[in-house]
């Protein structure tokens, strides 16, 4: 693009819409900032929670107000707010301040003097997040991912003391960065076979022959790859279990739930770059990928292990939905409705997965075995409370009715369905219930066995912020699933 | 200059030291900023011998220097890693003169080159002057964003390396570093 002076370069990139759809991404960015100088100026320092605090509600009002008045395209249409990404923008604040919450107390004393820095990178993933979802743009779309990537990576390996905190950090670095560079050249490719990077630009494209050239499909395959590690789909879930397992949890809390939700954000609306003949692909691989989640989850003793496989069937069946929006034929009117379903399921997701990962994290603290399959047993007599709550999560995240979880899989089945494509959600659904399998021994665990005495005494005390955490967490999954038409009307 | 840059990327992979691996490196790099040149870019050529064989180098041969002080190597092969690099070094001082040369001299004639290709720059406008129009009006954003992202990055790898030393103080004290 070429303008006749840079003043015309200028106006057309600001306007004042421009201000409000950035400025949850702002408040993000200079929270981060604040938190490096509160550090430095004494005194200040008592002021670190109150700072995040205000910073993650601030981007989440940001983000309300964006929800009824939405700005759409600004800064010469690399940036967009929609509805939709108003409400990826609150989950996202959401998440990362109860996640945020459960890290409260987490960390043991040697790791004191670092919770300024380890709160700064927090705040920046959320940022990241947030551009990811708005861009129109694949440069746009790659800042914000590394924005949310590399601090990502120096969390997770948080705990320097510890060895599988620090492999966690370093594996999820390396594939990282492959995946990464992964995106870079099939955006490459793309601008090669088309002469842009712009989102809409590409859409307008669609149908060309151009499109159908093999530098363009293998750039739109290769930019798809890089995003498909991210949402952790097979075969790029391996790093998953042990990433995740090594993070230390409020860690893997975000891992698991922003991250996921930010890609999934970003690929369902540019999932139109890939050809209608790779339905059949798409399908085979979120299928596997459920398949390979819930067979991995069954056999582990570890819940916080089990958890990560089983976040990886969870992002096979939400790629469910691009599979039924590329069988409509690239339909815009059901690709919206995709990105509707995989919004609710992940935001389903997001607060049965916070509140699961947030319970291991306050139980872990007084000792590991708290997080195994034995180390829950009869939790349910010592702390009832966290036992339900557990119960609630275990039930939502298999899909059981009146809960959140239960909807969201309705309505990514109800899109194929909708396609014709029965033989795949008879498919999905079976491995919905292979997954009830390990998620009903979570619950036979807590309930049923009888109490370890040699335990006894060594149970967490339940601390006043993560059981509002907990309780948020839990009505979050309640109200989404008795109630979902509330959700939607949020939509339009 | 392209296969002078393959031949030199072949080299890094080959050559038995790394001080001669990291000099084939830098002609690779050199090589190809004259490529970009050639193509008109010149910008990028610019920002690869700033960026490339600037700052990434130094920092190649700060690490590699570092290593063979400590190295036990066989004094025979480190002789001839010197040998060999000097006359490497040499070609690749050379190949940077040239580029160099070429800079200056190619800067007016590419140029209007570019300029008559596609009629985009009018006005005198050069496309460093381009390059700086769209990043400071259309792609402002993701240049602040990744301004964020540095301090981000820099914050994570001082928390992690800062961490291990104050361990090692902790645990080793006075022993063997």
């Amino acid at each position: 693009m070429t303008f006749q002076s840079t003043q015309d370069a200028f106006d057309a990139a600001f306007s004042t819409a421009a201000l409000p759809a950035v400025l949850p991404a702002v408040i993000l960015s200079v929270g981060a900032l604040l938190m490096l100088l509160i550090e430095i100026v004494p005194g200040a320092r008592a002021s670190r929670p109150i700072v995040v605090l205000a910073t993650l509600v601030g981007a989440l009002f940001a983000n309300f107000t964006q929800l009824s008045d939405p700005a759409g395209p600004v800064l010469d249409g690399i940036y967009a707010s929609t509805p939709e990404t108003a409400i990826w923008g609150m989950l996202f604040a959401a998440g990362a301040l109860l996640a945020w919450v459960y890290s409260i107390g987490y960390y043991g004393e040697k790791a004191r003097p670092f919770l300024a820095e380890h709160d700064m990178l927090f705040l920046s993933a959320p940022a990241g997040m947030t551009l990811m979802v708005c861009s129109q743009d694949l440069l746009m779309f790659f800042v914000g991912l590394e924005l949310l990537s590399l601090p990502l990576y120096a969390r997770a390996a948080f705990r320097r003391e510890r060895h599988d905190s620090v492999e966690a950090g370093l594996k999820y670095f390396l594939l990282g960065a492959f995946a990464a560079a992964t995106y870079l050249f099939g955006a490459s490719l793309l601008y090669l076979a088309t002469g842009t990077i712009s989102v809409m630009e590409l859409k307008m494209m669609m149908g060309d022959t151009i499109t159908t050239t093999p530098v363009f499909l293998a750039g739109a395959g290769l930019l798809v790859a890089g995003i498909f590690f991210k949402i952790s789909v097979f075969p790029f879930h391996m790093w998953v279990p042990d990433v995740y397992e090594g993070s230390p949890t409020p860690v893997t809390t975000l891992m698991a739930t922003g991250t996921k939700a930010a890609a999934f954000g970003f690929l369902i609306p540019i999932s139109f770059l890939l050809p209608t003949e790779a339905t059949g692909l798409i399908a085979a691989i979120a299928l596997l990928t459920m398949a390979a989640g819930n067979l991995g989850a069954l056999v582990q003793t570890n819940i916080k292990r089990m958890l990560a496989y089983s976040g990886v069937a969870h992002a096979g069946t939400i790629l469910l939905v691009i599979a039924g929006y590329l069988a409509s034929g690239r339909d815009d009117a059901i690709g919206e409705q995709a990105l509707h379903a995989a919004l609710f399921y992940l935001a389903a997701y997001l607060f049965t997965s916070t509140g699961s990962f947030g319970l291991l994290a306050m139980l872990e603290r007084d000792g590991e075995d708290l997080t195994t399959m034995r180390g829950i047993r009869g939790l349910a007599r010592r702390r009832p409370a966290v036992a339900a709550a557990m119960t609630l999560f275990m039930l939502s995240l298999g899909g059981i009715p009146a809960t959140g979880g239960f909807f969201g899989k309705w309505f990514v089945f109800t899109v194929l369905v909708q396609e014709g494509m029965y033989g795949v959600a008879i498919l999905g659904a079976l491995m919905s219930v292979v997954a009830l399998g390990y998620y009903l021994r979570v619950i036979v665990n807590l309930w049923m066995e009888p109490l370890d005495e040699a335990d006894t005494g060594r149970v967490a005390p339940v601390t006043l912020p993560a059981g509002i955490a907990t309780a948020v967490c839990a009505l979050g999954v309640l109200v989404l699933g008795l109630m979902p038409g509330w959700f939607l009307d949020l939509l339009g | 200059m392209a296969a002078v840059s393959v031949a030199c990327a072949l080299g890094v992979v080959v050559s038995r030291s790394p001080m001669q691996s990291v000099l084939n490196l830098l002609g690779s790099f050199l090589a190809l900023a004259v490529v970009y040149l050639l193509m008109g870019f010149q910008f990028l050529a610019t920002a690869q011998v700033l960026v490339y064989a600037g700052a990434i180098m130094v920092l190649f041969l700060f690490v590699v220097m570092l290593l063979n002080l400590t190295d036990k190597e066989p004094a025979q092969s480190w002789l001839m890693g010197l040998f060999n690099g000097r006359v490497l070094g040499s070609l690749a001082s050379f190949l940077g003169l040239a580029a160099l040369g070429m800079l200056a001299a190619g800067g007016a004639t590419f140029e209007a080159f570019e300029g008559g290709l596609d009629g985009s720059h009018e006005g005198g406008l050069d496309p460093i002057y381009s390059v700086a129009e769209v990043l400071f009006s259309k792609y402002m954003l993701p240049f602040e964003a990744a301004s964020v992202l540095l301090l981000a990055t820099m914050v994570g790898v001082m928390l992690l390396a800062k961490r291990e030393r104050g361990e090692e103080d902790l645990g080793q004290g006075g022993g063997a570093a």
